[in-house]
């Protein structure tokens, strides 16, 4: 529903996923190429731009002119690689200077399949087929994967799954099918043991408008404000039965994560202005649905739908990053 | 058939001899390594707090859950905080070179394995902007993609120039070494899954072989074969990149269609009304109160999603739906306050622009460096030349067949 939050929480899939794939082996960057030497003997670099950008020109690669033009046995045609951005020239937005228009893109030319023997021939043909069936069966399962549940994904969705996931997960469905149409505001409230022994029971923190409020004006909103606990409650709440029942280890984690997000956030806000220990927290969330647009003629209720959560009771180390329950009351000492 | 057949042949000879848009794939990586690389500074204060081994989602809890699902990261190794300020500082130098394209390959298997390390140890952070970085961050490792716009094709360019051997250079082999002695240590304590040690070898080898071919005989059968290889799997790469952006418009696209927001006109206004995605509550309600502008741009968002993949087939069409969905997205960055997500989506733009709009903002780009080295020479007295620009060789003194990895 909510696109944006919704991609990245990878599913519990207990497989394999990295498949050495075959077209893995890439030479890669070393310093100092024998560039020049091995595309070029004959053109030794000059700086000045007309040799240039005639010199390899597409074809006329040195290597190229006495090799058969097509190795006899060659593999099943790459994948479609016409769909070649560099060739695309058309006018661009403020058109280009003279002298920079493209002759030839920059870069490795090399003499290609064309100046191999035989044998090498055979060997660049089988890497070209690995490489198209690398490509076609990744983007296959990419396909199958954002594609809705349908009749392959039904009898071999496990597969799909299995070589998805955890590290080519994504969900696209950015604001689709529908929009969000709600505020999920997730608010707590602490019982905080004062030293006397009276226990206090503050009013409650709307965590999710204090965020609201935070990315108002900043054009660089930060995670902590925009996903952190919006997130961490779908969380929370894909990972629950509407009981409140936790289903599995991704429930109690979700439990647990939850409790801490809002604990650091109560310390933040609650500290200053009592003394004590917060003993229990509780949570919940209050939806709120969006008024239809002014121009729309259909009627919503605007009353807030409640979630409330058991109290938690909590401890020093359900705080994130070294905090404690303790609070402080401003202006009587302590470490402020 | 004959022409056909010519056409096939013509087509293998182009993927296997040259490394398809080399401009396309630049940009690609310095889209995406300055958004990761301003992602990361940006959060540099909540760096804990989201990934930390003490924030919320603490480093057990995060154990568990990637005992079930393998991902990978470097930060289950240690729970200490050394460790994890070392990751995050490996992950920001990384983007920052990967940006520059000095050493590209390498640093983008360092790019990769940082945006891998911190997404994967909290994934409950994260949003498409994430996604796409996770992705595109693997599929870039096996591009080469500083074959201009790079540190690296400067110095090709130079050595090339002065007539220098270009295997005479000390930090690549320097580099390799420590890569190498990290993985054989990585893989002496058995931290990390036999497939990613399986992929890091294969890539460490290749990377030696590749060098230790050329070197020995650059016009060499086995040089020119690894050289064939590379050149496919750049592509073979290029291809999935450029398939993966059309799957992501798509799918935006088709699931829209189904929702009855889409469809009645008014889905635009809903986001503009929601708490978390509304940084200028004003602006924001000022648009959705207009009911005309709320239905083309909710209109017009589904017909350029769903178009967009079959738009390729037009130049023209495309560049005129890329230019859409880049506005677009410029706008979802501010109204939405969703700026890490619409730069990586249009760092994935990218790989679609015409090598002519690349070259002419090179270009400007060039030019207005020069102005500044211009203007800081004439401050300073002298010259600052060693400066590094990412966007600096776009001049035709930069289209020298300069060979990158």
């Amino acid at each position: 529903m909510d696109a944006y939050g919704g991609a990245g929480d990878a599913e519990a899939d207990p497989e394999e996923e990295t498949r050495g794939r075959d077209e893995d082996r890439t030479p890669s960057r070393r310093p100092g190429i024998g560039a020049q030497r091995a595309a070029s003997p004959e053109h030794l670099p000059d700086p000045s731009p007309p040799a240039g950008r005639t010199a390899h020109t597409l074809g006329s690669a040195p290597g190229l002119a006495g090799a058969a033009p097509v190795p006899a046995g060659s593999r099943p045609a790459p994948p479609p690689v016409a769909a070649d951005p560099a060739a695309d020239s058309a006018p661009a937005p403020g058109s280009a200077e003279p002298d920079l228009v493209p002759v030839v893109s920059p870069g490795a030319v090399g003499p290609g399949i064309g100046a191999l023997r035989v044998g090498n021939q055979v060997v660049a043909a089988v890497v070209m087929a690995l490489v198209a069936a690398g490509v076609g069966v990744h983007l296959l399962m990419v396909f199958l994967h954002v594609a809705p549940a349908n009749t392959v994904t039904k009898q071999h969705g496990q597969a799909v799954d299995d070589y998805i996931y955890p590290e080519f997960e994504q969900n696209w469905k950015l604001f689709a099918p529908n929009p969000l149409q709600q505020n999920i505001a997730v608010q707590a409230r602490a019982e905080i043991l004062a030293e006397d022994g009276t226990l206090d029971r503050t009013r409650w923190v709307d965590l999710s408008a204090l965020d609201g409020e935070a990315i108002d004006g900043d054009p660089l909103p930060s995670h902590t404000r925009q996903n952190l606990l919006r997130r961490g409650w779908d969380f929370y709440v894909n990972s629950h039965d509407t009981a409140g029942v936790p289903n599995g280890m991704r429930g109690d984690l979700s439990e647990r994560y939850v409790r801490r997000i809002v604990l650091a956030r109560l310390v933040t806000e609650l500290e200053g202005t009592r003394d004590g220990v917060i003993d229990r927290i509780q949570v919940r969330s209050r939806t709120t649905p969006v008024p239809p647009p002014p121009w729309s003629d259909e009627k919503v209720s605007r009353k807030p739908v409640d979630r409330e959560l058991t109290w938690w009771s909590v401890t020093d180390s359900d705080v994130p990053l070294d905090g404690s329950l303790q609070l402080r009351r401003d202006g009587e000492g302590g470490a402020r | 058939m004959k022409a056909s057949l010519g056409r096939c042949a013509r087509g293998v000879q182009l993927v296997t001899s040259r490394s398809l848009g080399p401009y396309q794939t630049a940009a690609v990586r310095i889209g995406l390594a300055g958004t990761w690389l301003l992602f990361l500074l940006r959060e540099f204060p909540h760096r804990q707090l989201l990934y930390g081994p003490d924030g919320p989602w603490g480093w057990s809890m995060a154990r568990r859950l990637i005992a079930g699902n393998d991902a990978f990261t470097l930060l289950m190794w240690s729970d200490g905080r050394l460790w994890f300020e070392a990751v995050y500082a490996l992950a920001v130098v990384a983007s920052a070179l990967l940006l520059f394209g000095w050493r590209t390959r390498t640093m983008s298997v360092l790019f990769m394995v940082g945006v891998l390390s911190l997404q994967n140890r909290n994934i409950f952070v994260g949003d498409g902007g994430d996604n796409v970085v996770h992705l595109l961050a693997i599929y870039l490792v096996l591009t080469r993609c500083g074959q201009v716009w790079s540190l690296d094709a400067r110095r090709a360019a130079r050595a090339g120039a002065a007539g220098r051997e270009p295997w005479a250079d000390r930090a690549g082999p320097v580099l390799w070494a420590g890569g190498a002695a990290a993985l054989a240590a990585v893989t002496v304590l058995g931290v990390a899954g036999w497939g990613w040690l399986l992929f890091f070898w294969t890539l460490l080898t290749g990377q030696a072989l590749w060098w230790w071919l050329g070197r020995r005989a650059p016009d060499g059968q086995a040089y020119l074969l690894s050289d064939v290889v590379a050149h496919l799997v750049h592509n073979g790469a290029l291809l999935v990149i450029m398939v993966e952006t059309c799957l992501i418009y798509a799918t935006a696209g088709w699931y829209k269609i189904q929702g009855s927001r889409w469809q009645d006109g008014t889905a635009v206004y809903y986001p503009l009304q929601l708490e978390s995605f509304s940084p200028w509550p004003g602006i924001s309600g000022m648009l959705a109160g207009q009911g005309l502008l709320v239905l083309v741009v909710t209109y017009g968002t589904v017909l350029t999603q769903v178009a967009f993949p079959f738009a390729l087939l037009n130049r023209r069409a495309k560049n005129v739906l890329l230019a859409l969905m880049m506005a677009e997205h410029l706008a979802i960055a501010v109204l939405l306050g969703l700026p890490f997500f619409s730069l990586a989506m249009i760092a994935a733009d990218a790989v679609f622009l015409p090598t002519v709009f690349l070259l002419w903002a090179g270009a400007r780009c060039a030019r207005a460096r020069a102005g500044v080295v211009r203007r800081a020479r004439a401050v300073f007295g002298r010259g600052a030349d060693g400066v590094p620009g990412d966007e600096e060789p776009a001049g035709p003194a930069r289209k020298l067949p300069v060979r990158p990895s």
